[in-house]
């Protein structure tokens, strides 16, 4: 018996072994790839070979619906969390002559009191998207909406880039020893409200979501209030209405002092 | 000294008790494939049957996630399908309405991180990962509000990433579908 060898078509347990593990392989790859598919209504297959793909996990791009289509504009601006944030001096140069057309309302230094938003050490992401949707009309403002009209591409990264190298300035209601409202520490959670520093950079950074230290407070309010009404819509895929809507007018002002007051 | 009788016992015995055991094995494969098949069916697990991909950073600009898709929309057929996508720190639409006792398909990616997808009192969990769309068959059986919390931890908001999902009556939504061609229930 010894002699006989193992791995051999002459010895019918190896025979039986093999052949009953490849039927297995065989009939759980028909179950699988084929029967199960095709008995799933839902998924609208084509035929076998589709079934078979489908089920391998070969990737399609989703079908491009054309669905419903907005009235109103949208932002296009496609926000990574690398977007402009390299220095560039020659970009900061350039940003320095064309910022000399914005210093009416928004301050030689990037800071005013005209209850227009500062601008001094912005991240640049977010005053490229803010001009960028000021131009396409996704966001509208009488008086910006003519400025960024007139602006190219690489004007509007290199007035960003500029704001984002000034050094930020308190303002004048600067106080840091006023309490964080609840809102601000721990957001709302039931009500779909995270911590505002989540995104707004005290804490992490959302791409495209502006620090708010030392803005006017009129100037928060009015923005929150535009959000929560669908005034301003300019946020990509209503990443900030959705938490704006679900704020009391209560914690709407409370927030607006409480970042006037950072530095 | 074994004669060439008992050999011949020992071999048949061996033999015997080789074809139960590899019956027994037999039989626990088996099972388990079946157990597999059984439960995909009957949806006690919920594997994807297929694989799509969608450009997290572009959602916004082109194909079926852009703002105004978003939300349940009617089908010719009756069943109703459900889009929306998950971002740092929400989900649009924030309140998704369904139809009770109606085919539904929910179609969802992330626009960032990878979220969790759960709505609570159902089987419905599954997570939303950027560059691929979770398509998922559900049934809602009665009207009622459940929550739809991120259960998949997507940054230092995440615990505040709630959504509402509420079915109403068939009646009431196909009323509501009338109206208006993506339905949701934000207020
Ligand atoms: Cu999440």
């Amino acid at each position: 018996m010894s002699d006989q060898p193992l791995f051999s078509l002459r010895n019918p347990w190896f025979g039986t072994s093999v052949g009953i593990t490849a039927a297995i392989a065989v009939l759980s790859a028909i179950a699988g790839l084929i029967w199960l598919p095709l008995a799933q209504p839902n998924l609208k297959l084509a035929g076998v070979w589709d079934a078979i793909c489908s089920a391998a996990g070969v990737p399609r791009a989703a079908v491009p619906e054309a669905g419903v289509k907005p009235d109103f504009k949208t932002s296009n601006v496609v926000m990574t969390s690398e977007m402009l944030t390299r220095v560039n001096q020659v970009s900061i140069g350039r940003g320095a002559t064309l910022a000399q057309r914005c210093a009416i309302c928004h301050g030689p230094q990037g800071v005013s009191d005209a209850h227009s938003p500062n601008l001094a050490g912005q991240f640049a992401a977010v005053t490229y998207k803010e001009l960028n949707d000021f131009k396409t009309g996704a966001r509208v403002s009488v008086v910006m909406s003519p400025f960024a009209a007139a602006m190219s591409d690489q004007d509007m990264k290199d007035v960003a880039a500029y704001y984002a190298y000034l050094p930020r300035v308190p303002s004048n209601s600067l106080d840091t020893g006023r309490p964080a409202p609840a809102v601000v520490v721990t957001g709302a959670p039931m009500r779909n409200i995270p911590p505002c520093g989540s995104c707004h950079g005290d804490i992490d950074n959302k791409a495209g979501s502006p620090w708010l230290g030392g803005q006017s407070a009129v100037y928060i309010k009015a923005q929150l209030e535009a959000f929560a009404s669908g005034a301003r819509r300019n946020d990509i895929s209503q990443q900030m209405r959705n938490i704006a809507r679900q704020m009391t007018a209560e914690e709407i002002d409370q927030v607006a002092h409480y970042y006037e007051a950072q530095p | 000294m074994a004669t060439e009788t008992d050999h011949g016992l020992g071999e048949a015995v061996a033999a015997r008790i080789e074809r139960r055991w590899a019956t027994l094995s037999l039989v626990i494969v088996a099972f388990l494939v079946g157990m597999a098949a059984y439960i995909g069916i009957h949806q006690a697990t919920m594997p994807q049957g297929r694989v799509e991909t969608a450009d997290p950073k572009t959602l916004h600009l082109s194909g079926e996630f852009i703002e105004s898709n978003l939300g349940s929309e009617m089908q010719p057929d009756g069943s109703v399908t459900v889009r929306a996508i998950g971002q740092q720190y929400s989900f649009t639409p924030q309140c998704v309405v369904v139809p009770a006792e109606t085919p539904i398909t929910f179609r969802a990616t992330s626009a960032d991180v990878v979220h969790g997808f759960l709505i609570e009192g159902t089987n419905i969990n599954t997570m939303l990962v950027p560059g691929y769309v979770t398509d998922l068959p559900v049934r809602f059986k009665a009207p009622g509000d459940h929550v739809m919390p991120c259960q998949e931890f997507c940054g230092i908001g995440h615990q505040g990433m709630w959504g509402k999902v509420k079915v109403v009556d068939k009646a009431a939504f196909r009323d509501m579908a009338a109206a208006k061609r993506r339905l949701t229930c934000v207020d």
